[in-house]
């Protein structure tokens, strides 16, 4: 039996949380855009969505007092936090976009910048770090490509966490991360067709 | 205040209200008698406000093309391979509709057209590029007309001093050369495209009507005008040979002895999208558009081989109020291209748009001073179509309002 | 070992009054049916990437695809660009607000060049993507705005450079001369940008042949292909044909073939360029 999840979406005031919007929708989930931080405690699942500059995210958050709520929402195991691109680099310890800004400190580690180009924009492929918890992340998925569009990427201190790598000229970086409840992608599942899709849905169960 | 019209156009303007054209536009003219003096026919508008030209589109609707096609099947049985090398004459300069024209009756219908051409008084780089290809594609044999071009500068500049009507000349000789030389050649077939202004008949002309023509033009040559001039001055006080006034007379009596001449519209035949003659011309007969917008219009596939045809539509614009913007969204709303919405738009934006690019070189070209071609300009403003506050001249009457 | 070439391959659909039209040079509006039944069969084929242009935004200053991006973008999971009539931040917010992923701004910045500028330091580089139309005339290249209307004195390589210095993401160029008449790309004009510019390129106008595309990618750097008659032409008579109240419908009604048998053009087109070791989503 399906149960339905309460999703929520963090509205940082960037645009086209449309998609991201539409993408859950379509997997027949309950899903709402949230801008009040007493709203978070009332879904199952929170995705931080992410466009823009990492301090000024960091500014919004803060600001409606969104940070405070979802560090406390993290710590619940029955609760999960998806953050996607901005919003997967927004949960870690700090970020450097144009200076050193605290971020909310979720998942140890920095953001730091692209040093080999100055944005990665398209579509890549991921290698996936078999986990038996996690049984979609298998040799399958490693012939998709998705989609990326960002200039900053995380480099959590635990690289255990670490389920699934992008390379840039013989680089490789972290493309998602999962710790127990809290999963970051760096590429944009709603925007990397059916494959994006699959991770989503999995991601979401 | 009662406003003076010149050229006998109608006193009161009205627009079509489908079409957006007014009731000052003039339909064709009978070239040879043009003169100042020539009271204008014009385009009628009823008293619900539907034009002559939006009636016949509708009309146009109903037609049964398959049983056109079978009419213009057993036409071409009768001519093809008949006359010599080639069976008929389509008239054209590489322009979308003879390149469709022709292209469609040699390689759809199996005849072998003679392409004849009165060459554009001022070729542009691209229209004799589009005239090359046209050619060479479709491996058609040419006639150009020649003409004494001193002769063709003076014409065109005594047009526009005269008659504010620079194309005069070009448009004659656009009739006469194909009639001519099919009657040269013994080729009694001859193929015009579009026949939007003949609402539904297929013959533009056969030996009867063009005897009648000829006859009454050279009957009197003293009725003859040419450019605003006297035929008989032209000869006398401008010294001008007979010879080469010739080519732009009608063809002489004698002529039509031979061949029993039929001038045909293609387009009541076959479907005429002129958008789709576009692009037929563009993927079989190396058509290429211009590589910008028309001065004084939105589009890019039209008239566009002759330098001068921008300063034509500006002179109409000064004449009737009627820019090229204006005859082009006739045609598309004519054909539901173009919402009025939208074709309200484009007059506002294009109409009347200065032909700047050519303008100088055709001033040279003709020795007029720009200043000269002003003041005449500013004399062709009939008061009923134009006003003028604080030095600037204003349509009294658009179709966009 | 050369390292394999990643192209993108994305389609442009050109909106007038709610209907896909194509013209060829981007002139004439023949109408070839409903565009979100098309980009819906494009998606669900592979595509990469769909880029709308509404080609007459600029020459009525109107800006009417909110509604359809919205619908579009309900049902699509890859990346859309918008572009046609953007000429304020205003404009910009609305194309976002309703699903679109990146803009395309090409008469607003000829017109105005600082508003790229004014839009990556709100969007980002990686949303505003510049629309670049390239006219081939007496020999030379010179630009153009209002969908290949006005042509400008400037030469698209000089205004490729100028616009990534003013912080455009990626550049999308057209060549007007081979556009829509499925004759190839303009080799010499892609080879020679790609060398001038650092930012992605997408290669548009021409595509007849999938071999044409592999030409393009041997022949410069380009970082993706922009399809339309190509694909479109041939669509056409796979997607759903919905009831058409304007425009020139001509060829639609003498062509439209609904017994044609569907071929996904788009994954034979992947694997073509598989095969000539060039990497394909």
């Amino acid at each position: 039996m399906k149960i339905k999840k309460k999703i929520g979406i963090i509205d940082l005031g960037s645009h086209n949380l449309f998609s991201i919007f539409q993408a859950v929708k379509n997997l027949k989930h309950y899903v709402k855009i949230i801008n009040k931080s007493e709203q978070i405690n009332k879904f199952d699942i929170i995705i931080l969505p992410g466009v823009g500059t990492f301090g000024n995210a960091m500014k919004i958050l803060n600001s409606l007092g969104m940070a405070k709520e979802l560090k406390k929402f993290s710590k619940n195991s029955n609760k999960k936090i998806i953050g996607i691109c901005l919003g997967m680099q927004l949960l870690l310890s700090e970020g450097t976009e144009f200076g050193k800004h605290k971020g909310l400190g979720i998942i140890e580690g920095s953001v730091i910048k692209l040093d080999k180009v100055k944005l990665n924009i398209g579509w890549k492929q991921l290698k996936i770090n078999k986990d038996k918890s996690y049984n979609f992340l298998n040799k399958n998925l490693q012939k998709n490509y998705f989609y990326f569009v960002h200039s900053f990427y995380c480099s959590p201190k635990d690289k255990n966490i670490i389920k699934a790598k992008f390379e840039i000229n013989d680089t490789l970086y972290c493309g998602m991360f999962i710790k127990d409840n809290i999963i970051g992608l760096q590429f944009h599942p709603e925007k990397s067709g059916k494959a994006g899709l699959i991770i989503l849905k999995n991601i979401l169960k | 205040m009662k406003l003076k019209a010149f050229y006998g156009l109608p006193k009161k303007v009205v627009f079509c209200k489908k079409t957006l054209i007014s009731n000052q536009r003039p339909n064709s003219e009978l070239e040879f008698r043009h003169n100042i003096k020539t009271i204008k026919k014009t385009v009628k508008i009823d008293n619900r406000g539907l034009s002559d030209a939006w009636k016949y589109s509708l009309e146009k609707k109903k037609i049964n093309y398959k049983d056109r096609e079978i009419k213009l099947l057993e036409l071409l049985d009768m001519h093809r391979g008949k006359h010599g090398k080639y069976d008929c004459i389509v008239p054209g300069s590489g322009g979308k509709d003879s390149c469709y024209a022709s292209h469609i009756l040699k390689f759809k219908y199996g005849m072998n057209p003679l392409t004849v051409t009165w060459p554009p008084i001022l070729y542009t780089s691209y229209g004799l590029k589009n005239f090359q290809n046209w050619l060479k594609t479709g491996n058609f044999k040419n006639i150009s007309g020649k003409r004494n071009e001193e002769l063709m500068k003076f014409l065109t500049k005594s047009s526009i001093k005269n008659l504010l009507h620079p194309f005069q000349t070009f448009i004659l000789g656009q009739k006469i050369f194909p009639i001519k030389t099919a009657l040269k050649y013994k080729i009694p077939l001859v193929f015009y495209g579009d026949n939007e202004a003949e609402h539904g008949n297929p013959i533009a002309d056969n030996v009867t009507s063009l005897r009648n023509k000829s006859f009454h033009t050279l009957r009197d040559k003293d009725e003859i005008y040419l450019g605003g001039i006297k035929y008989t001055d032209l000869i006398n006080k401008y010294n001008f040979k007979t010879k080469d006034l010739d080519v732009f007379l009608p063809p002489t009596l004698s002529s039509f002895d031979e061949t029993n001449i039929e001038v045909r519209y293609l387009g009541y035949y076959l479907k005429w999208v002129p958008q789709e003659v576009f692009y037929y011309s563009v993927k079989n007969c190396g058509f290429r558009p211009r590589p910008y917008r028309t001065c004084g219009t939105y589009s890019k596939y039209s008239g566009l081989d002759d330098k001068i045809d921008d300063l034509h539509f500006y002179t109409t614009y000064i004449k009737f109020g009627l820019g090229r913007t204006t005859y082009d969204v006739a045609q598309e709303l004519r054909n539901g291209h173009l919402t009025i919405e939208e074709a309200k738009k484009l007059i506002q934006k294009y109409d009347g748009e200065f032909p700047s690019r050519y303008f100088s070189e055709i001033m040279k070209y003709l020795s007029l001073k720009p200043k000269e071609f002003f003041n005449i300009v500013d004399k062709f403003r009939s008061p009923h179509l134009w006003k003028k506050t604080k030095q600037k001249w204003t349509l009294r009457h658009v179709a966009y309002k | 070992m050369k390292k394999k070439k990643f192209i993108r391959i994305i389609t442009r659909l050109d909106i007038k009054n709610g209907f896909l039209i194509k013209g060829i040079n981007l002139e004439g509006l023949r109408v070839l049916g409903d565009p979100y039944n098309f980009s819906q069969e494009y998606y669900k084929d592979g595509i990469d990437e769909i880029f709308y242009v509404d080609n007459v935004a600029t020459l009525y200053g109107t800006n009417n695809l909110s509604k359809f991006i919205k619908k579009t973008a309900t049902n699509l999971f890859v990346p859309l660009a918008v572009g046609g009539g953007i000429k304020c931040i205003k404009d910009a917010h609305r194309a976002f607000e309703h699903g679109a992923d990146k803009i395309a701004i090409n008469s607003a910045a000829i017109l105005n060049p600082k508003f790229i500028n004014d839009l990556v330091k709100i969007f980002g580089s990686a949303n505003v993507c510049v629309s670049i139309e390239t006219i081939k005339y007496d020999d030379k290249y010179f630009i153009s705005r209002s969908n290949g209307r006005d042509i400008e004195k400037l030469n698209p390589f000089e205004w490729a450079k100028k616009m990534q210095d003013f912080g455009a993401g990626e550049i999308c160029l057209t060549s007007v001369n081979q556009e829509g008449l499925g004759r190839g790309f303009d080799l010499k004009l892609y080879e020679k940008v790609s060398n001038i510019i650092s930012i992605p390129i997408l290669a548009h106008g021409g595509c007849g042949k999938y071999e044409d595309v592999q030409k393009v990618v041997k022949n410069s750097n380009i970082s993706g292909v922009v399809l339309s008659s190509m694909l479109h032409y041939q669509y056409l008579h796979y997607v759903k044909l919905k009831k058409i109240t304007l425009g020139n419908t001509t060829y639609l009604e003498n062509n439209f073939d609904p017994k044609r048998k569907k071929i996904n053009h788009i994954r034979k087109l992947k694997e073509y360029l598989n095969a000539n070791n060039i990497l394909t989503r």
